[in-house]
């Protein structure tokens, strides 16, 4: 009995000192879990398939923060392992009969062995150079589906895919769940010893090098999980459109990414996801409105833009700043209404 | 009755009654990407279908008038796939659309095509040719029988319509210059989709006893082809068959006037297809020839009265993507035809259905695209001839003029 209890009491003891402690964790979780019991009390076909695709597309940021934000290689062809994901979960699935739940994670492993190779050539190039190289891979890419279309299904793709579940709730769980654990995961990558060294090649490479710490294998193994996670999303994404084309690949989901992960905040990991949460549906909500229906486009860009402007780290950043304090001494972070640390007692103003 | 219940009870009663009339209407998703040319043609044909419709008393269900209600859907399907599923979702979950009508891009509306399915929705696809949209209901009727192709006809038909005026042409140069083999030049923009065209006419050309002298395969966006156009030139070509849909178009139109290029210029060039084409080579458009869907000619007797109603009200040409114009009388026809708004019972209806629309005689073969047929469904080519847009194929039809050579 006293065995049976120790779980819940450690749960709620890990909650209550370790999440509800900060406004910023004690969004993530209620959040958290709004979107778990939200089907349970609003089953809109149309709500469900926003969400759906926003979590599709906040595991796509997430990994492009893990390798841009918190390694430093700005990736501008981002779609490529999106790409891969999807095409090699499609063509499994049409060319050989195999079902979703094997090809997604195949597709996903796929994507993070191109991660891998394209590192490769990558490590020769910094800054913009590495950039303006990653943004050729989906084009090559593109051409090479292109090439053979009889086996990609050329310029329409693989379309007429099987999903995972059937069932328009269904298809939710399948997305929102590993999204929310696949997101966590990263989070936890990035503040691990592996994603501070992370920090330290994207602030100074060659002092990185210095302390004898092998940079081309950390760089080689963001690429290679930042290809993972999103290569994952590329084939969720497949599975539940039914399709998979060229569209997965274009420059334009290449730079929506980068978007994504500036606006919200790079090197947070939940800034991205949030800000894929925000701008994702705002766009769909925003076609709810007759008066904005013509000009929504136009508004997501002034949105953007006016976030950049006065929120220059990103929204995430600004608004933890505007409602938590961190401790001078211990480097904690606090509720803004505290005027001691919770942890080490220092004054914070 | 007091005063104070009088008047929430005034509302009640109106708001029933809005509401009973409200529900009484049919209602048509119009879907297209209505900040580009192709939903803006979507939404003006649907426009003024409904209009004639209602003015005439909306649709008899079952002995029941109904009036028609159209909702513009804007899928960015020309700029996002996912926002062209996200909006079809919308149209049949939340706006509780009846019907499904439009759609451009191919990708776009194959994966638009499963959401409807899904939810078993009749969608007339209005824009994409691609065969794989008929094929899917080839291979899986019972989910995809939903699905219509109302316009155009399918790739493969266009490529039937495509050489079916090159023979015309080729005819018109050995009786007029005394050339038995004409010289075919094929320019086709460098992207995917000019693939399976180009193997087409390098295949199908010869056996038409015509001799191709080259591909060459200019940039989408290129902005300048002269270099092209000189070997064309060198080649002696009598025909460049042109397989382009953007602005290369007016460039290639432009720079062959400027070099007195002695060819015409047939296929596909969708720039050719609007008004502006001629003021957008500078008058040097001349002999550039295209597929095309409208024109002030008897294609049917709805043709004329329609493009003359059409250019009155928007002050342009429609382009094809105004069949929605057909999709919804067509469905009006069967609706009352069958008494019903029921998919179940209207799908063997439209199967056996032969509607004669504006740009088109329809109806239907087992993969639900259209049939295709000379002066039926198979559209007309147009020629520019000093500065008007000139109908000459098939020439069977009333209204065609001569197609014109260039000077030697």
């Amino acid at each position: 009995m006293k065995g049976l209890l120790a779980l819940p009491q450690w749960l709620w003891a890990q909650l209550r000192h370790e999440v509800l402690v900060l406004p910023s964790r004690s969004f993530v979780f209620f959040a958290a879990l709004l979107l778990l019991v939200l089907p349970l009390f609003y089953d809109d076909p149309y709500v469900l398939r926003i969400i759906t695709m926003t979590a599709i597309f906040a595991i796509f940021a997430a990994s492009w923060d893990l390798l841009a934000g918190f390694t430093g290689q700005v990736n501008f062809g981002h779609a490529l392992f999106f790409g891969v994901g999807a095409y090699t979960s499609a063509l499994l699935s049409h060319h050989l009969g195999w079902i979703p739940w094997i090809t997604v994670p195949l597709g996903a492993v796929l994507s993070m062995a191109t991660g891998f190779l394209v590192g490769i050539p990558c490590l020769r190039l910094r800054g913009s150079y590495l950039s303006l190289a990653t943004l050729a891979f989906p084009l090559i890419l593109t051409g090479m589906l292109f090439a053979f279309p009889d086996f990609s299904g050329g310029e329409l793709g693989i379309s007429g895919l099987k999903r995972l579940v059937v069932s328009t709730v269904g298809n939710y769980y399948v997305a929102v769940l590993p999204m929310l654990i696949l997101c966590f995961g990263i989070w936890k990558i990035g503040d691990s010893n592996t994603g501070l060294i992370f920090h330290a090649i994207r602030e100074d490479e060659v002092a990185c090098r210095a302390s004898g710490i092998n940079t081309t294998r950390y760089k080689l193994l963001a690429f290679a999980l930042s290809g993972l996670f999103a290569g994952l999303s590329g084939a969720l994404y497949a599975h539940f459109m039914r399709v998979a084309g060229p569209s997965a690949l274009e420059v334009a989901l290449s730079f929506q990414v980068v978007i994504w992960g500036i606006f919200g905040g790079i090197a947070t990991i939940y800034g991205p996801v949030l800000a894929v949460f925000l701008l994702y549906p705002l766009t769909e909500i925003l076609a709810n409105f007759d008066m904005f229906k013509e000009i929504r486009l136009l508004i997501f860009a002034v949105i953007v833009l006016l976030v950049l402007l006065f929120m220059p780290q990103g929204l995430t950043p600004w608004i933890r700043d505007k409602i938590e304090l961190v401790c001078p001494r211990c480097k904690n972070r606090n509720v803004f209404t505290r005027h001691q640390c919770r942890l080490c007692g220092a004054e914070l103003r | 009755m007091s005063r104070k219940l009088l008047l929430p009870a005034v509302a009640a009663i109106g708001l029933v009654f809005s509401q009973a009339v409200w529900s009484q209407n049919i209602k048509f998703a119009i879907l297209g990407p209505m900040a580009f040319v192709q939903g803006e043609n979507h939404w003006a044909g649907a426009e003024m279908a409904r209009d004639e419709i209602n003015k005439a008393g909306g649709i008899s269900v079952g002995g029941k008038k109904h009036m028609v209600e159209i909702l513009k859907i804007d899928t960015n399907e020309i700029q996002s796939v996912p926002d062209a599923t996200n909006a079809i979702e919308r149209a049949i979950t939340r706006d509780k659309a009846d019907f499904l009508i439009g759609g451009f891009r191919s990708e776009a509306v194959l994966a638009m095509q499963e959401v409807a399915m899904d939810n078993k929705k009749l969608f007339l696809g209005v824009g994409a040719a691609a065969s794989k949209l008929g094929i899917n209901v080839e291979q899986n009727y019972e989910r995809y029988k939903y699905w219509f192709r109302a316009s155009p006809t399918k790739d493969v038909d266009l490529a039937k319509t495509l050489f079916a005026v090159m023979g015309s042409v080729a005819q018109q140069i050995r009786t007029d210059l005394k050339k038995e083999v004409p010289k075919v030049a094929i320019v086709a923009e460098k992207t995917a989709w000019t693939e399976g065209l180009i193997k087409a006419a390098q295949a199908n050309l010869p056996k038409m006893k015509m001799e191709v002298v080259g591909l060459w395969q200019p940039s989408a966006v290129a902005t300048d082809v002269t270099a092209e156009l000189s070997a064309i030139k060198r080649a002696e070509a009598d025909i460049v068959f042109t397989i382009i849909s953007g602005p290369l178009g007016i460039v290639l139109g432009r720079q062959m006037g400027e070099l007195q290029l002695p060819a015409v210029a047939w296929g596909i060039n969708v720039e050719a297809q609007k008004d502006g084409f001629w003021q957008a080579t500078a008058g040097k458009g001349n002999y550039v020839s295209t597929l095309d869907t409208y024109a002030e000619v008897e294609s049917t007797p709805k043709t004329i009265p329609f493009v003359k109603a059409f250019k009155a009200r928007f002050k342009k040409s429609p382009i094809y993507t105004a069949a929605t114009y057909d999709a919804i009388f067509s469905l009006k026809q069967v609706i009352e035809q069958t008494g019903t708004i029921d998919a179940e019972k209207l799908i063997p209806a439209i199967e056996k259905m032969e509607y004669v629309g504006t740009g088109a005689i329809v109806t239907y073969d087992k993969r639900h695209d259209l049939n295709w047929a000379v002066g039926k469904t198979s559209g007309i080519a147009v020629e520019w001839q000093d500065g008007e847009k000139v109908p000459f194929w098939p020439p069977q039809t009333k209204g065609m003029k001569p197609f014109k050579l260039p000077k030697h």
